[in-house]
């Protein structure tokens, strides 16, 4: 992934989740809850249970449907999961060779179901996990965070981390540009001079950091926690919940074909 | 290196995920007893992100036409101490799983032991620390760099392949699952060691007191023992090691199932005699149920061209359903739109 890429696709998430659509508009819990149900149920098959997992796909068009997240935007994330599930994949192709099944006059060797089932669960959970934050803002996933007792310095270091990323990824590309140019037309940066281009910079960040630690104590911060509103819990959210879990666990146990 | 939730059980993927949160749990209080915690917060959010964004950058090896980048678990472990570092990691491997689609939600438990556990609570007391206890000089801090972010990456895949074949999604022997893995991961960390032992040389030649602030730090907090961390970490490997042998050993998917199959079938019905006393014990004891609800393979795969037909419709159906959706929210923003123009309109004709 290139860091111009990385910028683009944390803007893009952030501005998706700003949207104001059923789906942006439910409880975070709920969409927190039925993203975890939802790729339980779907890891749980096994692999060749490729077949049985089609119905999962519902979930997934209809929320990307729903909440207006446009395809362009979650498939090139996809393929960022790809490399090691095809590593996995492709190896079943080589080691089970057993026919499984004759469609059509082509045979179908075992290795080839579990590959297209690893694929397809790929799919199906990184879709849930993308459609989770590009409907649900930072702050109100971190307050979810906190309402569910995940300790406070550990969502006070995650929400900082993601605001410092945009940071430092612009700040990284125009050092890459200023060692570019001063690089006498050669690609890339040399390994020897690791140590100083990030160097430079972790000192730099180390900097800043006290910097931020004074601007925060300047406008009150203690250790101390800051109270969180509550978000109420509609009656939507619980029957969206309920029924996201039942729909799981019927297509999980119960057999159509 | 990042485990993705489609090799993943759900039970491999929730053992590891309480483990990790044990280690999250534990690393906040030690943090929180720090009376410099309050200041490391920022530092560890910026170091984090900072690594984060480092790992953008590739190096290029002269001579070779190859590149690296950093790992990031060795270098933070180096500048913060191990618990804080650990958090830091942990973060950043969150904001990968949420917003890069690097890892997956269930799997983040894995990842989380893989890159923030090992190289942190692991490698870092045990390997790094050690070698710089007398004093620190540039050659103690390379070798210590180099040789701790290589064993932090044999581990750590080799950790990955545990999951992966405990799991029994993939059909690799664990023999050569590992002889891929492991020299692939060595190479790769000796470049990573390289790159962190630079990266720490030149902070401790700027700045030593950021170094030795993180030695002294983790020293100074006296029940912050290396024995709490092996305890910890005995008891998380039993955990595993115990889930792991149980689905391992019982699971016909698993590695012996291949073993056996690459053999041929005398291996086969030993093991299967073998699994079906296991399996036995394992349906009372497992944590999701659902092998009683299970089908088998074959059954599953006999269902042959009605299935699939089956599928195949489902397949197209739901996409419809999507594109019905889509389509009746553009018609509907239309509508609403039109009608806020003629709202406007009439509202200028008014006027």
């Amino acid at each position: 992934m290139k860091n111009a890429d990385a910028r683009s696709f944390l803007i893009q998430f952030e501005t998706l989740a700003l949207g104001k659509t059923v789906i942006h508009k439910l409880h975070p819990l709920t969409k927190l809850m039925s993203s975890f149900v939802f790729i339980i149920g779907v890891i749980s098959f096994k692999r060749y249970d490729f077949i049985r997992l089609v119905p999962y796909l519902f979930y997934t068009v209809i929320v990307t449907a729903l909440a207006e997240i446009p395809y362009r935007v979650l498939i090139p994330k996809l393929l960022i999961a790809l490399p090691f599930c095809l590593f996995a994949g492709v190896s079943n192709l080589i080691f089970d060779r057993e026919t499984a099944l004759v469609f059509l006059n082509l045979r179908i060797s075992y290795g080839a179901v579990s590959l297209f089932t690893i694929l397809f669960k790929m799919y199906l959970s990184v879709s849930a996990a993308l459609l989770l934050t590009a409907t649900t803002p930072l702050t109100e996933l971190s307050a979810q965070l906190r309402r569910l007792r995940v300790p406070y310095v550990f969502v006070m270091v995650f929400e900082m981390t993601f605001r410092y990323i945009g940071v430092f990824l612009s700040e990284i590309r125009s050092k890459n540009t200023a060692y570019n140019l001063r690089n006498g037309g050669r690609k890339g940066i040399r390994i020897g001079h690791a140590g100083s281009f990030l160097g430079q910079m972790l000192l730099h960040g180390f900097d800043r950091s006290e910097r931020v630690y004074a601007a925060m104590q300047l406008r009150g911060y203690s250790r101390e926690e800051i109270p969180i509103a509550k978000q109420p819990f509609r009656l939507l959210d619980g029957v969206v919940l309920a029924v996201v879990c039942a729909l799981v666990i019927v297509f999980r146990f119960i057999k159509i074909w | 290196m990042h485990m993705a939730d489609a090799l993943l059980s759900p039970a491999v993927g929730i053992v590891m995920g309480a483990v990790s949160a044990g280690a999250i749990a534990y690393s906040v209080t030690k943090v929180k007893k720090d009376e410099l915690s309050e200041k490391k917060i920022p530092l560890m959010a910026v170091a984090g992100a900072m690594v984060f964004a480092a790992q953008m950058v590739n190096f290029t090896i002269p001579g070779t036409g190859s590149s690296g980048h950093i790992g990031g678990g060795i270098l933070l472990a180096g500048l913060l101490g191990g618990t804080p570092a650990f958090l830091s990691i942990s973060a950043v491997l969150i904001i990968q799983c949420l917003f890069f689609a690097d890892g997956g939600l269930l799997a983040l438990g894995c990842n989380i032991f893989n890159m923030g556990v090992i190289p942190c609570l692991l490698i870092y007391p045990l390997l790094f620390k050690p070698f710089l206890k007398k004093n620190i000089s540039y050659g103690r801090l390379s070798v210590s760099s180099v040789i701790s972010v290589v064993a932090s990456l044999l581990i750590g895949s080799f950790a990955v392949v545990l999951q992966t074949l405990a799991s029994g999604i993939t059909a690799l022997p664990f023999g050569l699952f590992a002889a891929l893995m492991l020299p692939i991961h060595a190479v790769i960390g000796l470049i990573e060691g390289l790159i962190t032992a630079g990266i720490l040389c030149f902070v401790y030649k700027m700045r030593p007191e950021i170094l030795g602030s993180a030695r002294s730090g983790e020293m100074l907090k006296s029940d912050v023992s290396t024995k709490q961390i092996i305890v910890f970490l005995g008891v998380a490997a039993l955990i595993i090691g115990g889930v792991g042998a149980l689905f391992a050993s019982t699971n016909p998917d698993g590695l012996e199932w291949a073993i056996a199959k690459i053999v041929g079938g005398e291996g086969l019905q030993t093991e299967n005699a073998v699994q079906n006393g296991a399996g036995t014990v394992q349906d009372a004891l497992a944590f999701l149920p659902d092998y009683g609800f299970r089908n088998g393979e074959n059954e599953t795969l006999g269902t042959s061209t009605a299935g699939i037909i089956g599928a195949v419709c489902t397949f197209i159906f739901a996409f419809v359903t999507g594109f019905i959706i889509s389509k009746a929210k553009k018609a509907r923003k239309k509508t609403d739109d039109g009608a806020k123009n003629i709202a406007s309109e009439n509202k200028n004709s008014a006027e």
